[in-house]
């Protein structure tokens, strides 16, 4: 019976990993191309003669990647930083205080976040053309607020519920004010959550694509997903450079998540149902 | 997360005794202000925004301001045939996304509930496609498909699916298959979602059906389906409901074409501002592409109130 069982159990993980392999396999191809030289690429051939990184020296030649690699990370990183800064005293709103309407400003936050970006498109983009805003990573770093934020709000949210109260009580019966126990109790109880929540924002703007496909136009503003259409240069074209893009898009979202995982998990399940 | 706003509100020392200072009632509201700020910058006004010009009449060839044309749009809308289609279309895509996803979701859900170092392991990297970019899967998915490079062309060339030219390049194949990658791309939530329901089935409900003498068969019909029907009843209507929306997965590997065979409404709405330049008219797309959001998710709330 034992026996049997242990077997059954190594015959069902042979099947996961020939299934995972399987259903992953078109992410494991761009990886694979990104490495392989554009002669074995164009032959067709699945046996590589050898690696070469020709492609990643490649695209970090061109000015113009670059360029959005830079936008890239100053808007993530701002948006993440912003996301933080400002999801950190909502949620502790939401969850230390009982105000008139505290019910309906988590909804309405909540809302934001089942909204997709396609839905509100049209409306943003003329209101920040209107402006003159367009083709500035100031209103792209604006609208990528979005992405994030609700999930971080009640995800944070999740967290200081399970604070328990007592601790910050006692902090303000020391004489600090409710701000100062939130700071100095709270928060440090809480970093692991915040951490978790900035990388999420982070993530989510640096792959987001149909708004900054919409907002911006001009190259010096471009952010990668952008400049990765434009390595589909008509006259000098390789898949090997392509492909090498997208790794360098992926990357930091992969090595993000599985270190997030378990709290990314959870903002999944919670709602957070932004893909 | 538990429910929402179980927490007991923070009793202050003597608050029953001196009226509380007008700051202690305005710092909750003045912690919470910047996250409403965001939401309605980003949702509330650009919402009532839309719906205002959606009465306009803004065509930019003509006029360059938008003036007010009542129920121009929607007439026009309910008389452009190629937005029909493009509706039509996405129910097509919006029903065949969440049937692949089922369908690949459901099998693996069940591959992967058991507790070995490997199934867990799986259940992680499983998620890759959900967390991925669109843009970098759409463009490993066009190389999949390149009539030149592409390995899966190949495969298809061989079976005679495809011909000399990528699948992308035929009508019904591209939709086909894109709606296929939709759902590749979208799979990870529902197995996740299946994954937690299934993990909530008590073990004796098996054990007992096995001394009762059930097949695996009968206990997949008697125990398991109707235990986890209601999760995947929930998050595919979540699911379709992203999938309805789509945009970047069918911009990305054909921009909609060939001859609109993959334009979902989406395009539909994003080509009526930025190629034919009518802001207002696609402003008319977008609420009614609301409308319908709002009447799903009321009916979605409902079956999960009914849970």
């Amino acid at each position: 019976m034992n026996e049997e069982s242990k077997l059954k159990s190594l015959v069902l993980d042979a099947l996961t990993i020939a299934v995972l392999a399987l259903v992953l396999l078109p992410i494991i191809w761009v990886f694979i191309a990104s490495i392989r030289p554009d002669a074995d690429i164009m032959t067709r051939s699945l046996i590589p003669t050898r690696i070469t990184f020709d492609h990643f020296a490649n695209i970090f030649a061109r000015a113009d990647f670059l360029v959005a690699l830079r936008n890239s990370l100053l808007v993530g990183g701002i948006v993440a930083i912003c996301t933080v800064l400002i999801a950190i005293p909502a949620a502790y709103s939401l969850s230390r205080f009982t105000y008139l309407g505290r019910d309906f400003i988590g909804f309405l936050i909540l809302a934001t976040q089942m909204l997709p970006a396609v839905a509100v498109l049209v409306p943003i983009v003329i209101i920040i053309r209107s402006l003159g805003m367009a083709n500035t990573l100031t209103a792209l770093t604006f609208t990528h607020l979005a992405l994030g934020l609700p999930i971080a709000v009640w995800m944070l949210k999740g967290y200081i519920d399970a604070v328990p109260r007592e601790l910050e009580e006692a902090s303000i019966i020391d004489g600090s004010s409710q701000l100062g126990a939130m700071f100095r109790i709270t928060l440090p109880l809480i970093r692991p959550a915040v951490v978790a929540v900035g990388t999420f924002a982070f993530v989510l703007s640096w792959g987001e694509f149909i708004l900054a496909l919409a907002l911006i136009t001009s190259a010096e503003v471009k952010t990668l997903p952008l400049a990765l259409q434009t390595l589909f240069d008509p006259y000098s074209f390789s898949w090997g450079v392509v492909m090498a893009g997208g790794v360098v898009i992926a990357m930091p979202t992969i090595i993000l998540f599985l270190l997030f995982r378990n709290q990314l998990v959870g903002g999944l399940t919670a709602g957070g149902i932004k893909g | 997360m538990a429910g929402p706003f179980e927490s007991a509100p923070m009793t202050a020392p003597a608050s029953d005794t001196e009226p509380r200072p007008f700051g202690d009632i305005a710092l909750p509201y003045a912690l919470v202000a910047p996250a409403v700020v965001v939401a309605l910058a980003i949702a509330v006004v650009p919402l009532l925004y839309a719906l205002w010009l959606s009465f306009q009449d803004w065509y930019l060839l003509r006029n360059p301001q938008p003036v007010w044309g009542g129920l121009i749009n929607y007439q026009a809308l309910f008389a452009d045939a190629a937005l029909w289609r493009a509706f039509w279309r996405t129910w097509i895509w919006t029903i065949g996304t969440v049937a692949v996803e089922i369908a690949i979701a459901l099998p693996l859900a069940l591959l992967l509930n058991r507790d070995t170092a490997i199934a867990r392991m799986a259940s992680a990297l499983i998620l890759l496609p959900w967390v991925m970019p669109f843009i970098v899967l759409g463009y490993g998915w066009r190389f999949l498909l390149d009539s030149e490079v592409g390995a899966l062309h190949s495969v298809f060339q061989f079976f005679g699916v495809a011909g000399n030219s990528s699948i992308l390049n035929d009508p019904n194949m591209a939709l086909a298959i894109i709606i296929f990658i939709s759902g590749w791309k979208g799979m990870p939530f529902m197995v996740l979602a299946l994954l937690a329901a299934l993990k909530s089935i008590p073990g004796e409900l098996y054990e007992a059906a096995a001394i009762d003498g059930a097949s695996p068969w009968q206990r997949f019909v008697t125990i398991t389906l109707p235990s986890i029907q209601n999760t995947m009843l929930i998050i595919g209507l979540v699911l379709g409901i992203l999938a309805f929306y789509s945009f970047d997965l069918p911009w990305i590997m054909t921009r909609g074409g060939p001859q609109d065979a993959t334009t979902v409404l989406g395009i539909s709405m994003y080509k009526a501002v930025f190629t034919d330049l009518r802001p207002a008219y696609a402003a008319a797309i977008s609420v009614v592409m609301l409308a319908i959001l709002a009447v799903a998710s009321f009916f979605s709330l409902k079956l999960g109130r009914r849970k």
